[in-house]
């Protein structure tokens, strides 16, 4: 009878938003991701992004990563660090903390984050000469 | 460009500031005409002077005959045999540049036979002549290519099917300015004859004959001299081509823009050829008042310097002693609190590139505020009426009137380096007028011969007494010239050697109307310019004054240095390179070089010219009367123009001449100026040797901020020192 007025849905939406903490929490996450989904935790990255799966969803919006706080909007995909990069792509099943044979050698280097648009944005430099030398002035002895 | 008010319109002055007035002298001998002769241009009647050429009578019906050889300037050589054309009756066709024209001869510059002559001489240059066009720098103003398409046979003879080549000769090594591939030659030997009759170095020639000949200079040996880069204009085809403009661009690419030249006192005319917003090349205008249609080498070279060591952002002294760069805001703030606390005791030394609408302004400024320390670089007595009468500081008798003289007397001057241009001028003078040239000074080659009268100022009061020899050729001679150095006069006896000059002037017999005796010949492009708008010559004023802020524009030569301010003097310097001026400035306002404002300059003849825009200033420079406008503004003493309309009326209210551009505002008090330096007490003269500060062809190339920052400058002292170490 429930189901037949469609009160399911409605009790759902209320078991996201109760996951989602609250009514005023799930309108911060609506308004901040577009989007209020419920799943399992599968794990936290050190940059504090939380991973989720729910296989209600269909494949490709199955698992789905929610930015730390910290990032407020300015949220990027180049924020996911690369060992979370697989799972959350489906080239593996298995989260980072259940893959033991995933190597790791000292000369891999952090992951960075894309800057581009802000003042630590890459710049190439420039090979072409300027057309106008400046003068440098001398430094005083 | 309608800029003048209507007051000026009705009083018929001169409306457009861009009238080049290019009027031709009057020939001043009277001696009776003969008859002239009538002929023949394609059935045109042409009435002609006896001894006139077939290609000279031809251009005065507007027939243009194709040559290679001929250049209007130039001895004729007849050798390249392209002006050949019919005369009726004549069995061969003539060389029309070679041929004098006889009373009714019918020449016909269009007939079989003239177009069957050509065609095949154009055959024969084309057969020993590469086809490599599309790697040629002359390509698209080329005359072997024009003449070609207009003159020569529409098929091809050549089947060298075999591939053995066309003649190939061997690259010369003009140096650093002059790129030669000596295949493209056509032996048309204008090169030659340009090195010995207008540079007066004898070093081209030819060597070999028939095939083999080839142009050259017999040993390897660099072309050494301040006006090689014309035969660069006058090669009609790519064997000789400018060696830093090598491959840069096309003729049809470029935007030519008229402009004057600054480099020396002659203001020769230039045009500027621009590309995206850069100086690619500079080449001389036809200008036949002035240059001719020659160019100095520094002129036409020195065009890179404009793109290194400029001073592209405005900058400031900061705590650490360092100059910084900041925006104009700051700079003009801080400026501004110098100037308002420095109050009346500020003072501003103009270079040698200023432009008259920044000498006024800045003169405006400081009137305003209340000093009257305008000053230039450059010395000249201010003894007597000193600047106040222009014909004691012009080159009075024009640079074209240095080619009527009859006895040329040079005191102190070397003007192979200081007006290469004028030099010429007297080479020629000497060739073709047989004048009789005496120099006092230091012993140059001035490419002529010339008697040496001494070196000190007992050599002037010898010619002034009939002591030598020479003082009587001058003083009977009909049209006599005496040039005096502006150097000369620096010293501390300046104005006593000028007195002196002067009633050596006074004595000779004036017999042409017109006609002045005194000249002197500037050194810097922006002299004559600043003494007519009333700065003091000399340094000497600033240095008793001391003030507490000094504004130099432009002003690179060392004239004032740190010690000779007080300790907290203000400097701040505006102008286009980073040099002596800027380094020890405490401000630094960005300016404009000559390629990129429009303004006036005045040649060493008092002749107005103005430069135009060819590119941008680059970076945050600006124009530099808008700066010192700018500045006027935030100082509290606005000056009333805000546009160049107006500060040009400002400079017509100065001096009017100053705005009458192409035109010489003559000057003539020379008995009045003779007669106040003589009322002034009695000098004393020093008989030390003269000295002149540019003696050899290395001293010409660096001279000045741009020169001194232009790498062909200094590859050319460098080549030039290496040829003097050369046993040829």
């Amino acid at each position: 009878m429930a189901k037949f007025f469609g009160l399911d849905k409605l009790a759902y939406l209320f078991r996201i938003m109760k996951e989602n903490g609250g009514i005023r929490s799930s309108l911060y996450k609506l308004y901040r991701m577009d989007d209020l989904k419920m799943g399992t935790l599968m794990g936290i990255d050190k940059c504090g992004n939380k991973y989720f799966e729910n296989n209600r969803y269909f494949f490709g919006r199955n698992r789905w990563v929610e930015y730390a706080p910290k990032y407020g909007t300015d949220y990027d995909a180049s924020q996911v660090p690369s060992e979370w990069y697989g799972w959350l792509h489906y080239k593996t099943d298995l989260t980072p903390d259940k893959d033991p044979s995933r190597p790791i050698y000292k000369w891999m280097s952090e992951p960075t984050e894309n800057m581009s648009g802000f003042s630590g944005a890459y710049i190439p430099y420039s090979t072409t000469k300027p057309k106008i030398e400046a003068w440098v002035p001398p430094k005083p002895s | 460009m309608l800029r003048s008010s209507l007051i000026k319109v009705l009083n018929g002055a001169k409306v457009s500031p861009k009238h080049v007035c290019v009027t031709f002298r009057a020939a001043s001998d009277v001696a009776k005409k003969p008859e002239k002769i009538e002929v023949f241009i394609d059935d045109q009647p042409v009435l002609v002077d006896p001894g006139t050429t077939v290609l000279q009578a031809a251009a005065q019906v507007g027939v243009e005959i194709p040559r290679f050889c001929y250049h209007e300037r130039l001895a004729v050589a007849g050798n390249c045999r392209m002006c050949l054309v019919e005369v009726e009756k004549s069995p061969k066709p003539v060389a029309a540049c070679a041929m004098p024209v006889m009373k009714g001869w019918r020449i016909k510059t269009n007939s079989d036979m003239t177009k069957k002559a050509r065609e095949g001489v154009m055959e024969f240059l084309l057969v020993n002549h590469p086809l490599d066009c599309p790697i040629c720098d002359q390509g698209g103003e080329c005359d072997l290519q024009d003449q070609s398409m207009a003159f020569g046979s529409d098929r091809s003879r050549f089947t060298d099917i075999q591939f053995s080549g066309k003649r190939a000769v061997e690259d010369k090594d003009l140096g650093p300015l002059i790129k030669t591939v000596m295949t493209r030659c056509i032996h048309c030997t204008r090169c030659i004859r340009f090195a010995s009759e207008v540079a007066g170095i004898d070093d081209l020639g030819t060597t070999g004959r028939g095939s083999d000949m080839q142009i050259g200079t017999y040993v390897e040996k660099f072309f050494m001299s301040e006006l090689s880069g014309n035969v660069i204009d006058l090669c009609p085809v790519g064997a000789l081509t400018s060696k830093p403009y090598s491959f840069t661009a096309r003729p049809w690419e470029i935007r030519k823009i008229d402009s004057i030249d600054v480099f020396d006192a002659v203001g020769s005319n230039i045009v500027v050829s621009t590309r995206t917003n850069e100086v690619l090349r500079i080449l001389p205008r036809v200008n036949e008042e002035i240059n001719e249609e020659w160019l100095a080498d520094k002129s036409r070279f020195a065009y890179d310097g404009l793109k290194r060591q400029r001073l592209i952002t405005p900058m400031l002294r900061d705590n650490k002693n360092e100059l910084t760069p900041v925006d104009w805001e700051a700079v003009l703030l801080t400026v501004c609190k110098v100037l308002q606390q420095a109050g009346p005791n500020v003072a501003a030394i103009a270079g040698g590139m200023a432009d008259a609408e920044t000498l006024v302004a800045v003169k405006d400024l400081l009137n305003r505020l209340g000093s009257e320390l305008t000053c230039t670089e450059h010395v000249f007595p201010m003894d007597g009426s000193g600047t106040d009468l222009r014909s004691s500081y012009l080159l009075n008798n024009k640079i074209s009137g240095a080619e009527e003289a009859d006895a040329i007397l040079l005191i102190g001057t070397n003007p192979r380096f200081e007006a290469p241009l004028l030099n010429s001028r007297l080479r020629k003078t000497y060739l073709h007028n047989e004048a009789q040239i005496a120099v006092i000074g230091p012993k140059v080659d001035l490419t002529y011969e010339y008697e040496h009268l001494g070196n000190n100022a007992t050599a002037i009061c010898n010619v002034l007494n009939d002591n030598c020899p020479f003082s009587s050729t001058l003083k009977n001679a009909k049209k006599p010239l005496i040039i005096v150095g502006a150097d000369l006069l620096k010293r501390a006896d300046g104005a006593a050697i000028l007195s002196l000059v002067q009633s050596i002037a006074a004595q000779t017999c004036n017999k042409v109307e017109g006609w002045k005796v005194l000249n002197i010949l500037h050194k810097v492009a922006s002299q004559v310019a600043a003494l007519d708008i009333g700065y003091t010559p000399g340094v000497s004023k600033i240095r008793e004054a001391k003030p507490k802020a000094l504004i130099l524009i432009g002003a690179d030569e060392g004239a004032i240095n740190k010690e000779d301010l007080p300790e907290d003097c203000f400097i701040i310097y505006q102008g286009h390179h980073g040099d002596l001026g800027a380094c020890m400035a405490d401000a630094v306002l960005p300016g404009a070089a000559y390629t990129e404002k429009q303004a006036t300059y005045v040649n060493t003849e008092g002749r107005a010219q103005q430069t135009l825009v060819a590119v941008s200033p680059p970076g945050l420079a600006k124009e530099d009367w808008k700066i010192i406008r700018a500045l006027s503004e935030i100082v509290g003493h606005k000056l009333p123009y805000d546009n160049l309309n107006e500060i040009r009326d400002r400079l017509d209210e100065v001096a009017p001449h100053l705005t009458r551009y192409g035109e010489v505002e003559g000057a003539n008090y020379f008995k009045q100026a003779a007669q106040l330096l003589q009322e002034d007490e009695e000098k004393t003269l020093d008989d030390s040797p003269i000295d002149l500060k540019i003696k050899e062809l290395q001293d010409y190339f660096m001279t000045d901020s741009i020169s001194r920052a232009s790498p062909t400058m200094a590859k050319c002292v460098q080549a030039v020192l290496k040829q003097k170490e050369s046993k040829y």
